[in-house]
């Protein structure tokens, strides 16, 4: 706690209003990284459940490739790897941002989709056809409303994961809310107040979300069958 | 092969390798055995205790990684206690590791029936003995999943090493990046960071594969 103690506090909220923008630009980032992410999951879950050929292949190994090689590698590998491959694909820092958090979140929110997709039971499929529903009307009017309820726990997890890795687009000097904190460091040497003070903001937010989710979880969570 | 290639390769083998490896070694070791005892901890009636230790387990799960490691990094030397790179990026990892650890860990010690726990108390073992001897070697089987999974997001996120100046694989992947746009105008970077990525795809995809059969096979 004496680190508490020696805190300079008005300093810190001298500071208000450069880390409120951080913060913004870190919801900024996160809600386009959701959004993509819950695109992404929905379109390629349903590919990987419903073994759709050719995009179900290419999505497992998408899925693969991301969930099984450093996010940090993949952003460098955006924002510095591409230019020199071809000077089109030169992203500003916060395209890059959103973009490599929504590849992110959409490979992990891939396999929560399939998964929810999975687990809806054959024979609602089976009666919706039976009704004369065509395929594309039973897969959103069935499998998508029952399939992306038990996807949520799992998918919601993942989002929150997408706003905690966007803390690494510090490295490629984006100005969300960790790099703005230690942009202030490195002027008012001030780094010790800096990183609690952030840390506190991120775990705000982070449990203020998980809170907010658990009630929504349960208003949303599929009644047991008899 | 382009001749730049060997050199660049050979460094980062030499130099960015042992640094990764040193920094994932002490992260899981860490990790696996702070997460066992609080996870062990956390199944005992004792409240205050058990408070404690969820608060430290939603505490580094709910950080960013990077934001702990800057934490211990940056924050931790206005109180005199200083760490070197690589050292404070492994305090870091293990904190997010033992709070993953734990979480497992308690799940896997509460599904032993409490036949186990009767007939080990019958025998004589203490609270101590009865863990160590008898429950965890049964509970080990449901954590070895996740441990293995552990092992790949660990050997993963020591790249995050490099941010704070660490000379791990990621790190000198760049230092070469940089020196070859100063030796040849050709940086190469797509090239270097997609090597990165290949390298350590080829440790953690047969992790993850291992994980999802240990879960069929044991749980």
């Amino acid at each position: 706690m004496s680190v508490l103690a020696a805190f300079d506090w008005s300093f810190i909220w001298e500071q208000r209003s450069e880390l409120a923008h951080g913060l913004v630009k870190t919801l900024e980032v996160s809600a386009i990284g959701i959004a993509g992410a819950f695109a992404i999951g929905v379109a390629l879950g349903a590919a990987r459940a419903h073994r759709i050929p050719v995009v179900s292949q290419l999505a497992a190994v998408y899925v693969e490739v991301i969930r099984n090689t450093p996010i940090l590698v993949q952003i460098f590998l955006l924002f510095y790897g591409l230019p020199q491959l071809t000077p089109y694909l030169r992203f500003e820092p916060f395209t890059t941002a959103w973009l490599a958090v929504m590849i992110w979140g959409g490979a992990f929110n891939t396999e929560n989709y399939r998964a929810g997709f999975g687990a809806v039971p054959y024979r609602y499929r089976e009666a919706s056809l039976a009704l004369g529903f065509t395929p594309l009307r039973t897969f959103f009017s069935v499998t998508l409303p029952i399939g992306s309820r038990i996807a949520l726990p799992s998918s919601i997890n993942t989002y929150i994961s997408v706003l905690k890795n966007t803390a690494l687009m510090t490295a490629i000097g984006f100005p969300e809310l960790t790099n703005v904190a230690r942009s202030i460091a490195a002027v008012t040497f001030r780094d010790a107040e800096m990183i609690v003070v952030i840390a506190i903001v991120y775990l705000a937010v982070v449990w203020s979300l998980s809170i907010v989710i658990r009630f929504v979880e349960r208003r949303l969570a599929l009644p047991e069958e008899a | 092969m382009p001749e730049w290639v060997q050199p660049v390769v050979e460094y980062m083998a030499r130099e960015g390798l042992k640094e990764t490896a040193r920094i994932a070694v002490i992260s899981v070791v860490g990790s696996a055995l702070v997460g066992v005892v609080l996870g062990t901890l956390l199944t005992i009636r004792f409240w205050p205790l058990r408070s404690m230790i969820r608060l430290y387990i939603e505490v580094w799960r709910g950080l960013p990684i990077i934001v702990t490691i800057f934490l211990i990094f940056f924050a931790l030397p206005s109180v005199g206690i200083r760490f070197s790179p690589y050292l404070a990026a492994a305090i870091g990892l293990v904190l997010w590791g033992s709070a993953q650890v734990a979480e497992a860990t308690r799940g896997a010690v509460e599904s032993i029936p409490r036949e186990q726990h009767q007939a080990a108390s019958a025998l004589g073992f203490g609270w101590v003995g009865r863990h160590a001897f008898v429950i965890l070697p049964q509970a080990l089987r449901r954590l070895l999943p996740p441990m293995v999974s552990l092992l790949a997001g660990v050997i993963q996120n020591t790249t995050l090493a490099s941010i704070i100046g660490a000379s791990e694989v990621l790190a000198t992947g760049t230092q070469s990046i940089e020196r070859l746009q100063l030796s040849s105008g050709n940086s190469h970077s797509f090239a270097i960071y997609a090597g990165i990525m290949a390298a350590f795809f080829a440790i953690s995809f047969p992790l993850t594969r291992l994980a999802v059969y240990l879960e069929r096979r044991l749980v």
